[in-house]
């Protein structure tokens, strides 16, 4: 194994009674990269983060931290380690510099090593106001930042943030994402989220997670080409309104439209998509290797009709992103049938209600920010 | 915030704790630098790294200093929240009412220079309220509010978590009974003289309590690691330290093994040579026996999150 790979998992499982949280995880994170790891809630992120921090055993399969077996070594692993878990759990009746300076003596630094540490943390993470203060006084999004604090307090090689930004508004991200890009400048840091804004402005590689599985890892640009597709947006003038009408035939009808975009080779789906009544708009994929501009716009020529807008683009992330997890949605609006395999969900419970008060939070956030 | 500022708390907090801290780590002085350096070095390869973390793997000082560390902020936990201040001046109250009001006159109607009645009480007190208090919010508590996570994946042993949680609280208790204390010294040293008091029975007596209590508080730290509530974990303890206290009351009026077997396990058959003066070694043995053996299943029972 090169000694560059940070972080190591070898078919890395984990099993809830019958129910595999984690299921042969393979992934490699080399020195100096900040790898986004994204998956829906409840698809097994949380639950390798803890197996990688030594919290809980794997079932199987192995996994390494700067060299270092997680089942084997769990002291040094957690050493060359800097952890956030989900929600920033801190003890709330202490100051932060109580909890700094507890996170520093349980990471063995000295008095004048965790001076310089801990000048240099409230730095990076503007603690400077609230360092006297109770963290139980804190807003969610200060509570992160201590947290990504004594994260660093001991200068760690390796970061490993279980959805640091959940809880912060949205000037809040973007400072973290900030942060994040220092601190990522020496570190591996391994990020997880489902916001995928974040990953592509902060990192340059993913590994897509879904149901215990990895169903992408790469860079952002491979994975967006993983999809194969393109799409096109087509909007055709439906009314002039009070202006004089440009085309030579008549005004389309949208069936009309519907059926000739659908007879241009290459298109291979084309939907409608919400417009008001002055135009027709549509959405078409059709396969990444060909350029269907030309014969789109002459296809509408050829009608007459007028072309108010023709866009090109391949896939967003985030589109890629809800194909290879689709399967996650409908699971969970599916009661089980009887005879079908068992899927329990008693993992993440937590995680999944977290969906429903992010919302809330961002609120409590915001307000806490105002004043 | 200026960095002036920071120096100035720093060095508060320094003048606290170094003279606590002094003779508990003098010797390890040396040793901290060590994982430091293997962390500068963060950026080096992972070889480099293994065998100077490996040489602090070994220490057996991290082991006392990480259990110092998690019991001196457990204690300061004790006093931030509410729960010291109503242990000690409750049971403290309440000795105060049995000692001299309660079974027709108390202490005046015996007559006598005799602290019997105090070390009648403590142990009630003790069982059914002082330590399920201090012991129930121990590991339950951070189970569910999820610190336990930040706490475990810093590079401490589970074993240390649990000592730690375990020496605070037997902390807590030597503090109250310390508080309990001030009775006979105020009754018979200063500032009044009620009698010649007997000081034997007094200080065994204390010292019967304080075995009680460690045994007691492994028998909480030991519920507080298996439920994720409190109130759950403060009923089981008090209910198990009532149970093994109670039985010895039976015992007189059973005979033959039965009667052995009971007072062999019952907490108060045990207590009651500490409290005529007695120091019995099979009592002290037996005390400190249930005090590790429940902190075993502890430690067992938070290790057990890794497998299920």
């Amino acid at each position: 194994m090169p000694t560059d790979v940070m972080i190591y998992a070898n078919d890395l499982s984990k099993r809830f009674g019958a129910f595999r949280a984690v299921d042969k995880i393979n992934f490699e994170v080399r020195k100096g990269e900040v790898v986004g790891f994204l998956g829906p809630n409840g698809a097994g992120k949380s639950t390798t983060m803890r197996i990688l921090t030594c919290f809980i055993a794997p079932s199987d399969g192995t996994a390494r931290i700067h060299g270092h077996d997680v089942f084997e070594e769990p002291l040094a692993v957690r050493r060359s380690l800097g952890y956030l878990p989900q929600r920033a759990p801190l003890y709330l009746e202490m100051s932060v510099l109580e909890y700094l300076r507890f996170a520093g003596d349980l990471r063995q630094l000295d008095a004048s090593t965790f001076k310089t540490r801990a000048r240099n943390v409230v730095e990076v993470c503007g603690l400077a106001q609230v360092l006297g203060k109770e963290i139980r006084h804190l807003s969610h999004g200060y509570r992160q930042r201590v947290g990504l604090a004594q994260a660093l307090i001991h200068d760690p090689p390796i970061l490993i943030l279980d959805e640091p930004t959940s809880d912060l508004d949205p000037n809040e991200k973007a400072e973290f994402l900030d942060y994040l890009k220092q601190i990522g400048e020496e570190r591996t840091v391994l990020l997880s989220t489902h916001n995928l804004g974040e990953v592509e402005t902060a990192c340059a590689r993913a590994i897509i997670v879904s149901r215990g599985r990895v169903v992408a890892d790469g860079p952002l640009d491979e994975i967006r080409a993983k999809s194969g597709k393109v799409r096109y947006v087509v909007s055709i003038q439906e009314s002039a309104g009070d202006q004089p009408y440009r085309g030579t035939g008549k005004l389309p009808k949208k069936t009309e439209v519907e059926d000739a975009l659908q007879k241009v080779k290459g298109v291979r789906k084309v939907s409608e998509l919400p417009t008001d009544d002055r135009a027709h708009a549509y959405e078409l994929t059709s396969d990444q290797n060909v350029d269907l501009r030309a014969d789109l716009f002459k296809t509408v020529v050829e009608k007459g009709w007028v072309l108010l807008e023709l866009a090109r683009d391949t896939q967003t992330l985030e589109d890629v992103f809800r194909n290879l997890t689709i399967g996650d949605e409908r699971r969970n609006r599916k009661i089980k049938a009887k005879g079908e395999p068992d899927e329990p969900e008693p993992e993440e419970e937590e995680e999944e209600d977290e969906g429903d008060d992010e919302d809330e939070d961002d609120e409590d956030s915001e307000e806490e920010s105002e004043r | 915030m200026s960095t002036a500022e920071i120096d100035d708390r720093d060095e508060d907090l320094d003048d606290e704790e170094t003279s606590e801290e002094e003779e508990a780590e003098d010797e390890e002085s040396d040793r901290e630098t060590v994982p430091l350096e293997a962390k500068k070095k963060s950026g080096g390869s992972a070889a480099a790294h293994a065998p100077k973390a490996a040489v602090s793997e070994s220490g057996g000082t991290d082991l006392v200093r990480n259990t110092w560390t998690i019991a001196r902020r457990e204690t300061h936990a004790y006093f931030d929240s509410l729960v010291a201040y109503v242990v000690i001046g409750g049971s403290t109250l309440g000795l105060g009412i049995y000692f001299f009001l309660m079974q027709s006159g108390g202490f005046w109607q015996v007559d006598r220079a005799s602290m019997s009645r105090l070390f009648e009480f403590m142990p009630w007190a003790l069982a059914v309220l002082v330590i399920p208090l201090i012991t129930m919010r121990a590991l339950a508590e951070e189970k569910r509010s999820g610190t336990l996570e930040l706490l475990i994946t810093m590079p401490v042993r589970d074993s240390e978590v649990i000592l730690g949680k375990y020496f605070a609280a037997l902390v807590m208790a030597a503090i109250l009974l310390g508080t309990t204390l001030l009775y006979p010294i105020a009754m018979f040293m200063w500032p009044w003289h009620l009698g010649a008091l007997d000081w034997g029975p007094v200080w065994t007596g204390y010292l019967g309590l304080l075995l009680f209590s460690a045994a007691g508080i492994a028998v909480g730290m030991l519920f507080s690691s298996i439920t994720e509530s409190q109130i759950i974990a403060f009923f089981l303890t008090a209910g198990t330290l009532l149970f093994l206290h109670i039985i010895g009351s039976v015992v007189e009026s059973l005979q033959g093994v039965v009667g052995d077997v009971i007072a062999f396990v019952s907490f108060q058959t045990r207590f009651q040579p500490f409290e005529r003066g007695l120091l019995d070694t099979r009592a002290v043995i037996y005390f400190l026996s249930i005090s590790i053996i429940c902190l075993l299943v502890a430690f067992r029972s938070l290790e057990s999150r890794k497998w299920t």
